[in-house]
């Protein structure tokens, strides 16, 4: 816990020859992930880019105990994962909003009826519930239902409703994906404003976010893992050096094309394959 | 207030409410005097003719009849109504939330549900007797199959995220099924119960006069009593007619209540 900065950092998370198979029947079986290993640092914002059907999501289903592995294992602080918790926060592609909730009830959902609300009064809960409101910029709206908000509002509840929670780590399946692609970069921005990269790296939550848009990864990420698929494998580890915080100069650095067009060599063969075939 | 000046003189006149509804009742009133002359012309004393009707109708509610009847009713639908809720609601959620209780009651219910509510009429009233009792029993029986459908079908079609977005901030499971499943299958339930509470209204009349038969006019009331009793009894063809109409009524007026209500219970689903 008090190791020096110079030395490597714990591990946070641990996917250690992790894989997973589906058995099809009259088919032969799939494999979705085969021998993936990595480490997570604490306070690390990782990022998992591949051609679709590469794993990244069975990859990120199992971290959240979702899902299991067929071989392998993957752990968080040491300990197996085998089921969902609250240590662990979720964002999904669809949002998953409750439609039946306003803003304010789906941002309160978990506080209010999971376990991350244990041991908080009620105004310990709504102070927390107004903080996160205001982290992610929707005021007013507090009231309104997920059906009368844009898609980009629509995400920042989502966001909200994850880290309203404060799980340790933050798990994310292509959560900008449904959005344009200007509303996209702003919550770019913003993702890394709420994450913390004005903060002291240990004071920041671990974070693995899915995505196949490539300069997306480049932006955000300390690492970027590149998969390819069929079966899914981790394929490489790209270091991204950009100094934070982040922001829309960085998007203009030559460094920032350089590593983009990096990780594009590195799965354009196989996306034009799976474009083609 | 001088902004009146800037009115819409050189927009085309919107068409009045009046002039729609006059434009659309037309019809009816002329179908209305055929009748009414062809009846005059051909008919007997007895032919229900409109300003009988009307005339029939003034009465009827006037002295207090119909209005007693149609309570009398009502209070055995909203009893069999809740019945038929009470055991339906929490049996759908529970088919529709496990495969296991599904795969164990669906033959029952299934093989129940082609039986119309009509036919059980007979042992109802063998074992319940002519009154209430039995009439509540054929209404919960009639209200109860549209509503578990519905519900499993909400429950069963509860968008899978949504669980997992529950299951991955920890919640258990009972604590998923009252925050989650519920609320995701009430618009379904909300259907279940408009299509329940119209049942349930079609099956008192049926109900209502089959047990007046039996009871020989001297039975427990009801607006179906009521027509049995114009029926058989004092045979007023116009009286009857009124019933008719008071039922359609009643069961307009019913789900429009339901309806409201329901909007209001559900303020998240957009119409």
């Amino acid at each position: 816990m008090t190791a020096p900065a110079s030395e490597r950092k714990a591990a946070k998370l641990r996917l250690d020859r992790f894989g997973k198979r589906f058995a099809v029947t009259g088919a032969p079986e799939v494999v979705a992930v085969d021998n993936f290993t990595l480490d997570v640092a604490q306070g690390e914002f990782l990022v998992v880019v591949g051609p679709s059907g590469c794993g990244k999501t069975t990859v990120l289903n199992v971290l959240a105990g979702l899902d299991s592995p067929t071989s392998g294992t993957v752990a968080i602080d040491d300990r197996v994962i085998t089921a969902p918790g609250p240590d662990r926060g979720v964002m999904f592609q669809d949002y998953a909003l409750f439609p039946w909730q306003t803003v304010r009830g789906n941002v309160e959902f978990g506080l209010r009826y999971g376990p991350a609300g244990d041991g908080l009064d009620e105004a310990q809960r709504d102070d927390r519930v107004r903080r996160t409101i205001d982290l992610v910029g929707l005021n007013g709206s507090e009231s309104k239902y997920p059906h009368q908000l844009s898609g980009g509002m629509k995400q920042r509840v989502a966001l909200a409703r994850l880290i309203a929670n404060e799980p340790d780590v933050l798990l994310m399946d292509e959560p900008l994906a449904a959005l344009d692609a200007q509303t996209r970069i702003i919550l770019q921005d913003e993702l890394l404003r709420i994450w913390g990269q004005d903060r002291p790296a240990h004071e920041r939550r671990t974070v693995v976010f899915i995505t196949h848009a490539i300069d997306e990864a480049v932006f955000l990420a300390d690492r970027v893992a590149v998969m390819t698929a069929h079966p899914g494998r981790l394929k490489a580890l790209v270091d991204i050096p950009l100094p934070r915080p982040r922001g829309d100069a960085t998007r203009a650095l030559p460094e920032f094309q350089a590593l983009t067009q990096h990780i594009w060599s590195l799965i354009r063969d196989e996306a034009y394959r799976a474009t083609v075939a | 207030m001088g902004g009146g000046a800037m009115s819409a003189a050189s927009l085309p006149a919107p068409s009045r409410w009046w002039s729609r509804v006059a434009t659309g009742a037309l019809l009816p009133i002329a179908l209305l005097a055929i009748w009414e002359f062809l009846g005059i012309t051909t008919g007997g004393g007895r032919m229900p003719l409109p300003t009988r009707i009307v005339r029939e109708a003034i009465i009827l509610i006037g002295s207090g009849d119909l209005p007693l009847a149609i309570l009398q009713s009502l209070g055995r639908v909203f009893g069999g109504f809740m019945l038929a809720a009470a055991i339906a609601i929490p049996l759908g959620l529970a088919m529709g939330y496990s495969r296991a209780v599904e795969r164990n009651l669906d033959p029952v219910v299934e093989t129940f549900r082609p039986i119309a509510a009509i036919a059980i009429l007979p042992l109802a009233i063998l074992w319940f007797g002519t009154g209430t009792a039995a009439a509540v029993a054929i209404v919960a029986y009639a209200a109860f199959f549209p509503l578990i459908v519905n519900t499993i079908s909400g429950a069963k079609n509860v968008n899978p995220t949504l669980v997992q977005a529950a299951t991955t901030m920890g919640l258990k499971r009972l604590t998923i099924i009252r925050t989650v499943i519920v609320p995701a299958a009430l618009p379904s339930i909300g259907v279940g119960l408009r299509i329940a509470m119209g049942v349930g209204w079609t099956a008192i009349v049926a109900a209502e006069l089959a047990v007046g038969a039996k009871a020989g006019g001297g039975g427990s009331g009801g607006i179906g009593q009521m027509m049995f009793v114009f029926y058989a009894y004092s045979i007023e063809l116009n009286r009857i007619i009124v019933c008719m109409i008071a039922v359609g009524l009643v069961a307009l007026l019913l789900d429009r209540l339901l309806r409201a209500g329901l909007r209001r219970a559900m303020p998240w689903v957009s119409t």
